[in-house]
């Protein structure tokens, strides 16, 4: 499973935040960045193919499974290599390592199922909206330039 | 360990999103979303998220409490009503009924604003009041006259048929979120999206077209709009011979007006306002969302009717994908209206200076006498409070000592009542100020019906206990009904609901057993009525069945920039806060995000006066000054600064200036000035 973010739907509401520090225990490992109050999109774990940070997890606490990089939060040191490692900036330490699980036990994760522009989705087809944007404003009103 | 999941509707913003509270052993330790909820769909916004940390929240109000010169002592339910019951009752047998006002509270379920409306009515006072005087007020009078009913047209999914959306004076995204997921439907099926605001805002993110227009603006920028659209011959000739009254009024009033002073006072160019115009006037359905961007002026009601004429002219109410939206800013304010807790109106919008009314519920109460109205407005109440006009007030869930304009009168006023007694879950400003303190509960401790912005009545059911000795907010106002000697023996919601039933004609079919999944939308005048999600479909309930166009000359804000105070000041809110801040200033998980009050200051005006980003500075009003730090930004154009309303100080700096006939005060503009702390 993979979390998809369509930076179009995104209205900076920070609802994926607060879900994901509700369900983990008041620890959430999404951030809204804004980009001068123009536009926002959440930040989180991309569970990338070749994971830099589960390279440099010598403890091999942070792993693949899958398209998923995960953690066994009992071989972890604490040690921050992950966190040096990331380049997104999306795990970091305090006391153990944090990142997104992509809500690992739930039917789907709490980002996702909460976020009210339905900005992310695990289906990873955002509705296509350039074409049928066209087609559509052409009806709706002939005299836009 | 069993847990069970209790069907509640969110305690925050008008939309009425649904979600579960996980109970396991008496206490809610959970959140599961609702997928099958027909507004929400399973998504939930941030304080939606956060909602649980109220209801454990370790401040909440557990047992009565009376003033002693030393702070607060706990006191019994018994000595609490005994206190209500002196007090009230003295100003009421030494200086009668109407010097008594009630508040009653938009968090409420209907049941309960019914009963807090029918206590002051019984009581013989008209003075009852509630939070949508704040926000509301203009929609309800302004609806009322132009189309006949004061509520949503359309339902919110319906935005999703819309094929142009014109947003204006709201910030939606950020206050009513789950509404843009049905705004980004429309925009994937090709809808155009303008907005008009004087910030750029989350919502304007969404726009197609963006028409930032100066503060209080907006009538010109409609009728600007409304000419546009008479002189290109784009209005609906049928639907305005058949449907309405008033147009050549209105196309009268509009001749002499040219676009280029329209752009001169909006400060929008004039192409745009052209462009919007056509846009909303030629799409086949086309939908206006507003809000208190709309209503929150001393020209309030103008916006409104000024709202109502773009849409009636166009033929844009009473089918799919159209309508009239005002969006409603607590999960409960329609309701609340809905119940008669207003000043004009009793229960079901009956006008409370209509004798017919009184006759009817005098009969219906089995009362001997009922108050004539209007009664005073929330915003009155306060200034009758400061002059003696009124002695004793009852508050329900409701913060007036931060929600009112120019807050430090507001405060003054409140100390001077002979006896005041607040209602609240958390000790708030207001509640400082009272005699005595009631606990009450908040959504999940107490069962009910909640009325949404689309007019979706809702059930909530109750998940837990209320802390301590609080109780529902239906029991106490029963025991200060019945201290009172009032026969008030509601032995559960449903019981009031049931009385509803036969006294508000629109909720005349919405039965405690219908209320399931989804709930109903009134009107619904019978039991076997599905219920009115699309108003006006045939006709409007006004003379001939026509709707009425209101031309509405274009006047200025009650305040402008100049001499010592060159800058406006407009207000509004965040997506992490509500309202007053009374829940969210307690909720770690969102005031972390949102921490302290800010100015967001035009970058050029913030070097004018050698203010840097995140300065602390002293916003001064004819009112009073505030503190708060600044945001430099091009979000707002120069000469306009903003503030959000969630902390105390913002209501210290507004303007009481209200709408003459809505009697809304103009928190949308105010003459201010800046200087950096030194």
């Amino acid at each position: 499973m993979t979390v998809y973010v369509d930076i179009n739907r995104c209205i900076g509401c920070r609802s994926c935040e607060v879900a994901c520090q509700r369900v983990h225990g008041g620890s959430g490992h999404v951030r809204v960045s804004f980009v001068e109050g123009l536009a926002s999109v959440p930040i989180f774990c991309h569970h990338c193919e070749e994971a830099f940070c589960a390279a440099a997890c010598f403890s091999g606490a942070l792993h693949k499974e899958g398209d998923r990089t995960a953690f066994d939060v009992d071989k972890c040191t604490g040690c921050g290599l992950c966190a040096l490692a990331c380049p997104f900036g999306v795990v970091w330490t305090e006391k153990i390592a944090h990142k997104c699980d992509l809500c690992w036990g739930r039917t789907e994760p709490a980002c996702v199922a909460t976020c009210p522009a339905n900005a992310l989705s695990t289906d990873g087809e955002p509705p296509s909206r350039q074409s049928q944007v066209r087609a559509g404003r052409a009806g709706a009103s002939g005299c836009l330039r | 360990m069993t847990m069970v999941r209790i069907p509640t509707v969110c305690p925050y913003c008008g939309a009425g999103c649904g979600f579960f509270v996980e109970v396991e052993k008496g206490r809610a330790t959970g959140i599961a979303y609702m997928p099958g909820h027909p507004v929400s769909e399973g998504s939930l916004c941030s304080k939606g998220n956060a909602a649980l940390e109220i209801l454990c929240h370790q401040e909440r109000l557990k047992s009565p409490l009376k003033r002693k010169a030393e702070g607060w002592a706990e006191i019994s339910w018994d000595e609490a009503a005994e206190m209500v019951a002196r007090g009230m009752g003295e100003t009421i047998k030494n200086d009668g009924p109407g010097k008594v006002a009630l508040l009653a509270s938009s968090k409420c379920t209907n049941e309960e604003n019914y009963l807090i409306e029918k206590l002051a009515r019984l009581l013989g006072t008209p003075h009852i009041d509630n939070c949508a005087r704040l926000c509301h007020a203009p929609s309800v009078v302004g609806l009322n006259r132009t189309l006949g009913a004061a509520g949503m047209t359309n339902p919110i999914p319906d935005i999703a048929d819309s094929q142009c959306i014109f947003i204006i004076g709201s910030n939606l995204a950020e206050n009513h979120p789950i509404i843009s997921r049905w705004i980004h439907r429309a925009r994937d099926r090709g809808a155009v999206v303008i907005v008009a605001d004087p910030r750029e805002t989350h919502t304007s993110w969404m726009a197609d077209q963006f028409l930032q227009l100066a503060p209080g603006t907006d009538v010109a920028l409609l009728n600007g709009m409304a000419q546009v659209i008479i002189e290109e011959g784009l209005i609906d000739e049928d639907y305005i011979a058949e449907r309405t009254r008033g147009f050549e009024e209105l196309s009268a009033s509009l001749k002499g007006l040219s676009i280029e002073r329209t752009a001169q006072i909006t400060g929008v160019p004039k192409e745009d306002i052209v462009r919007a115009a056509r846009s909303y006037a030629s799409s086949p359905a086309s939908t206006i969302l507003y809000s208190m961007g709309i209503t929150q002026h001393t020209t309030g009601t103008d916006n409104v009717q000024a709202v109502s004429n773009l849409a009636l002219i166009c033929g844009q109410i009473g089918s799919p994908g159209t309508g009239v939206m005002p969006l409603r800013g607590q999960n409960n304010v329609q309701g609340a209206c809905d119940m008669g807790a207003l000043a004009e109106f009793y229960p079901g919008y009956r006008r409370a200076d209509d004798p017919g009314t009184i006759e009817f519920f005098t009969s219906a109460w089995g009362a001997a006498a009922l108050p004539a109205g209007p009664g005073l407005t929330a915003t009155e109440m306060i200034g009758a409070a400061a002059s003696g006009d009124i002695k004793a007030m009852y508050i329900v869930g409701e913060d007036p000592a931060n929600s009112e304009p120019s807050s430090l009168r507001v405060k003054r006023a409140l100390e001077s009542l002979d006896f005041l007694v607040v209602q609240d879950i958390f000790m708030t400003a207001t509640a400082q100020l009272a005699d005595v303190v009631l606990p009450g509960a908040v959504w999940a401790e107490k069962e009910g019906s909640f009325t949404n912005t689309e007019r979706r009545v809702q059930w909530s059911s109750k998940a837990v206990d209320p802390p301590g000795c609080a109780l529902s907010d239906l029991e106490i106002v029963c025991i200060v009904g019945r201290s009172l000697g009032l026969d008030f023996s509601y032995p559960d919601a449903a019981s009031v609901l049931a009385e509803i039933n036969r006294t508000v004609p629109q909720y005349a079919g919405i039965t405690r057993e219908r209320l399931g999944e989804g709930g109903l939308v009134w009107p619904c005048p019978s039991p076997d009525h599905p219920g009115t999600p699309i108003l006006h479909t045939t006709g409007f309930r006004l003379p001939d069945g026509r709707a009425q166009i209101v031309p509405v000359p274009y006047r200025p804000a009650a305040e402008g920039p100049g001499g010592d105070y060159p800058l406006v000041l407009t207000t509004g809110r965040v997506a992490v806060h509500h309202n007053a801040g009374s829940m969210t200033r307690r909720s770690a998980s969102l005031i972390s995000r949102e921490p302290e009050l800010f100015v967001e200051i035009n970058t050029a005006d913030a070097q004018r006066l050698r203010i840097a980003d995140g300065d602390m500075v002293i916003v001064t009003t004819a009112r009073g000054e505030a503190q708060a730090s600044a945001r430099l930004t091009e979000r707002v154009k120069r000469g306009v600064v903003f503030m959000p309303f969630h902390f105390p100080g913002t209501n210290i700096l507004t303007t009481e200036a209200a709408d003459p006939e809505a009697r809304i005060p103009e928190f949308k503009v105010s003459a201010c000035k800046i200087t950096r702390r030194g």
